[in-house]
C-alpha cells in the first residue's frame, strides 16, 4: 500500500484532514467533555483509580457495541442482533470458562461464535442480497433462542480471578478498550479496512474501481459479531455469571450510540470515535444524572434533550452556513 | 420484567447463618452487611428496574408512604430512585451510584438473578444495607431477602386447577416471559402436580410479557387451534385476564382459571362468576423492605430471607377486596391490606 509518493506531505495532511473529519462531531465531544468535568465535580472519587476503573467497565461494554454497530453502519449494513449476540458470548463464557475448556478455551469459543454469527448473516446479507434489517431482525430471533438453549435461565459462572482482572479496581477495561482502538486504526489501514468506507458510501463506483467490496461488507460483518459476543465476554465477567436476556438492550443503544456519534444511516458517513464519543455520552448521563438527583421522569425528558440537542447542533450551524 | 413478580430461588432457603461482619459495632447481633456506622437519618435508594408497569408504579406508592411514615419518626432524610428502564447492565450502574455516593441502604427489585451479584458484594463491603424483594439476585452478600415462594405459587394454583377439572382434563398452561426466574419458578412449581395427574392434559404452554393484551392474543390462536379447553393454568399477572377476554370474545364458555390479584381479573371474575382462585405478589414488599432496611440500619438483627406467606383470594373473600377496588387504579393490583404489626410479625419469624 504504497501509493502515497513521500511521507512528508502525507502526515502534513493527517491531521487536517482528521479535523475535517471531526467538524461534525465537535458538538458532541463539547457535551461529552461537559458531563465529564460535570461527574468528575459531582463525584470526586472518579479520579481514584477503582473509581476511574468501575466508571470505564460501566461504559466499556456499550462502547464495544456502539463499535459493532458502527462498522456496519459504515458499510451501508445495520444490526438488529447485536442485544442477542452480547447475550450468547455471555452464556458461552458463563457455561465453558469453568468446564474443561477453560478461560482460553472459554474465550476461543465465544470468538469464534461471534465471528462465525458474524461471517454468516454478512454472507446471507452481501452475497444473497437480502436487506439486512431483516436477516439481522431473524438472526435476533435465532441467536437469542440459541442463548436460551444454552442456559435457559441465568446462571453459569465466571472464575473470580477472571472478574477481578477485567471488573475489578484495576482499569483495565480501559486498557482493553485502548488497544482495541489502536486495532481498529491498523485495520483502516489494511486494504479490507479502506474499502470498508468506500464500499458504504459508493458501492457500485467502489466496486468498478475494483475495490473488494463484498469482501469489506463480510469482514464488517463478522467484526462486528466479534465485538459483540467480546462485550457479552466483558459483561459476563463483569456480573460474573451468565443471563441470556442479560444484552437484550444493548441493540437500541448500539444504534442511538452510532447515530449520535453522526454516524449516517446511509453508509460512508462518520467516524469510530463518533460512536465511541456517542456510546460514552449515554453510558456518563446515566452517572451523572444520578448524582444531580434527578427524578426518574425528569431523567427520560433530559435523556431526550441532551440527544437531540447533540445531534441537532451541528446540524443548525451547517444549515446556518 | 413487566409486572413482575420475580421469585424466590430455592437456595434463598440455604442461605447460611447471618454473617457478623462488624469491625467493633456495638450491635454483635447487626444483620448481614451492617457494621453499624451509619447513623440516622438514612438516606435509602430504590433501585428500580422497570418504572412503568402498573405494579412496579403501586410498589413504589407503598415504598413511598412508607418513606414519609419513616421520615416523620426522623429515621429517614431522603429517598433517592432510580430507573434502570429494563436493562440490568444500567442498573448495576445506577447501583454502583449509589455506592459511590455513599447512600445508607439500597432496596431493589433485581433486573437479572445473576448480573447485580459482584456490585451488590461491593456494597455489602462498604456496610450499606442492601434488602433485595420480588425479583431476588443468587447472593448472600445482601443483608436481606424478601419474597413469596413461585414454586409453592406454581404448585397451590396447579392443585386448585386440577381439583376444579375433577383430576382430568385438557388445559393450557400461561407462562410469563422466557428466561425470567419467577416465570421458570412458578412453572416448576406446577410440575409434580401435573405429573400425579396424568389423565390432566397440557394442550399447549404461552410465553408472554405479564399483560393483558399479549397474553390474549396467545389465547385466542390457541383457542382456534384446541375446540375443547376444560381449564387454564395461568401463572401471573394479567395473563388470567386475556385470556378471560380472548374466551369471551369468541364467546366461548368461561372454564376454570387461576390467577393474581389483578384488578381487572377481580372484576371479570365476578362478572362472569368464575370458578378460580388467585395469589398475589403483594406490592407492599416494597414498603416492607423499606422498613426493614431502617431495622437493620439501626442495629437490629434481621433474618437473611423473609418469606411472605402467599395471600389466598376464592369465594370466600373476593368481596373484601372488590370493596377496596376503588383505591387501586384499573389496571393494577388489589393487594392485601399491611400495617407496621404485619411488618414486625414477619421480621419476628425465624
Amino acid at each position: 500500500m504504497s501509493i502515497v509518493p513521500s511521507a512528508k506531505p502525507a502526515g502534513a495532511l493527517y491531521w487536517p484532514v482528521q479535523a475535517h473529519r471531526n467538524i461534525g462531531v465537535r458538538a458532541l465531544f463539547l457535551v461529552v467533555l461537559a458531563f465529564l468535568v460535570a461527574y468528575g465535580v459531582l463525584f470526586p472519587g472518579l479520579f481514584t483509580a477503582s473509581g476511574f476503573a468501575k466508571f470505564t467497565q460501566s461504559w466499556f461494554p456499550l462502547a464495544l457495541v456502539a463499535m459493532a454497530q458502527a462498522i456496519l453502519m459504515l458499510t451501508g449494513g445495520i444490526s438488529l442482533a447485536i442485544g442477542a449476540t452480547v447475550s450468547l458470548g455471555a452464556v458461552i463464557a458463563a457455561t465453558t470458562m469453568a468446564g474443561p475448556l477453560g478461560v482460553a478455551g472459554g474465550t476461543a469459543a465465544v470468538a469464534l461464535t461471534g465471528l462465525g454469527i458474524g461471517a454468516a448473516t454478512g454472507f446471507i446479507v452481501v452475497k444473497l442480497r437480502l436487506p439486512a434489517i431483516v436477516v439481522t431482525l431473524a438472526g435476533s430471533f435465532i441467536i437469542g433462542g440459541a442463548a436460551l438453549l444454552i442456559l435457559p435461565r441465568p446462571g453459569g459462572v465466571i472464575p473470580a480471578w477472571l472478574s477481578d482482572l477485567l471488573a475489578g479496581d484495576t482499569p483495565a477495561a480501559f486498557m482493553l478498550l485502548v488497544v482495541i482502538v489502536v486495532l481498529w486504526k491498523l485495520y483502516l489501514a489494511t486494504p479490507l479496512g479502506l474499502s470498508l468506507y468506500a464500499a458504504g458510501e459508493n458501492p457500485v463506483g467502489a466496486y468498478r474501481s475494483g475495490v473488494p467490496v463484498d469482501a469489506a461488507r463480510v469482514a464488517a460483518y463478522a467484526i462486528s459479531g466479534l465485538l459483540s459476543t467480546g462485550a457479552g465476554l466483558f459483561v459476563a465477567a463483569q456480573t460474573g455469571s451468565g443471563d441470556p436476556v442479560i444484552g437484550t438492550a444493548f441493540t437500541l443503544n448500539s444504534i442511538a450510540a452510532a447515530v449520535l456519534g453522526g454516524i449516517g444511516f446511509l453508509g460512508g458517513q462518520g467516524t469510530m470515535r463518533g460512536a465511541l464519543a456517542g456510546s460514552l455520552l449515554l453510558s456518563l448521563m446515566i452517572s451523572v444524572m444520578f448524582f444531580l438527583g434527578f427524578t426518574p421522569v425528569a431523567q427520560y425528558v433530559a435523556q431526550g434533550l441532551i440527544i437531540i440537542g447533540a445531534v441537532a447542533i451541528p446540524q443548525i450551524r451547517k444549515v446556518q452556513k | 420484567m413487566m409486572k413482575s413478580s420475580f421469585f424466590a430461588s430455592a437456595s434463598a432457603f440455604c442461605l447460611g447463618l447471618v454473617l457478623a461482619v462488624s469491625a467493633g459495632s456495638a450491635a454483635n447481633a447487626a444483620a448481614n452487611c451492617i457494621k453499624g456506622d451509619r447513623k440516622p437519618p438514612y438516606t435509602i435508594g430504590w433501585a428500580d428496574i422497570y418504572s412503568v408497569p402498573t405494579w412496579m408504579k403501586q410498589t413504589q406508592g407503598t415504598i413511598e408512604a412508607e418513606v414519609e411514615t419513616l421520615k416523620k419518626q426522623g429515621l429517614v432524610d431522603k429517598l433517592v430512585v432510580t430507573d434502570a428502564q429494563g436493562d440490568a447492565n444500567v442498573q448495576i450502574q445506577q447501583i454502583q451510584s449509589m455506592i459511590d455516593s455513599n447512600i445508607d441502604a439500597i432496596i431493589l427489585i433485581a433486573g437479572s438473578s445473576t448480573a447485580p451479584a459482584r456490585v451488590l458484594a461491593d456494597a455489602c463491603s462498604k456496610g450499606i444495607a442492601i434488602i433485595n424483594f420480588d425479583s431476588l439476585v443468587d447472593t448472600d452478600k445482601v443483608t436481606a431477602k424478601v419474597n413469596t415462594d413461585s414454586a409453592q405459587w406454581g404448585d397451590q394454583a396447579a392443585k386448585f386447577l386440577i381439583n376444579a377439572i375433577g383430576g382430568k382434563g385438557k388445559i393450557l398452561i400461561l407462562n410469563g416471559p422466557a428466561g425470567i426466574s419467577v416465570s421458570d419458578d412458578r412453572r416448576k412449581g406446577a410440575d409434580a402436580e401435573l405429573k400425579a395427574h396424568p389423565d390432566v392434559k397440557v394442550l399447549a404452554e404461552t410465553n408472554t410479557p405479564y399483560n393483558v393484551a399479549p397474553a390474549q392474543e396467545a389465547v385466542t390462536s390457541l383457542l382456534f387451534a384446541n375446540p375443547e379447553i376444560d381449564g387454564i393454568l395461568s401463572l401471573g399477572g394479567a395473563l388470567s385476564a386475556g385470556a378471560v377476554l380472548a374466551l369471551d370474545k369468541q364467546g366461548r364458555e368461561q372454564v376454570p382459571i387461576t390467577g393474581e390479584n389483578a384488578r381487572q381479573f377481580l372484576e371479570l371474575w365476578k362478572e362472569k362468576g368464575l370458578k378460580s382462585w388467585a395469589t398475589m405478589q403483594p406490592n407492599w414488599l416494597g414498603a416492607f423492605a423499606a422498613y426493614t432496611a431502617v431495622q437493620a440500619l439501626q442495629g437490629k438483627d434481621v433474618p437473611a430471607f423473609v418469606k411472605i406467606p402467599l395471600p389466598v383470594i376464592d369465594n370466600s373473600n373476593i368481596d373484601e377486596y372488590l370493596a377496596r377496588a376503588k383505591d387501586f387504579p384499573a389496571d393494577g393490583y388489589i393487594y392485601s391490606p399491611y400495617d407496621e404489626e404485619l411488618f414486625k410479625k414477619l421480621l419476628a419469624q425465624k
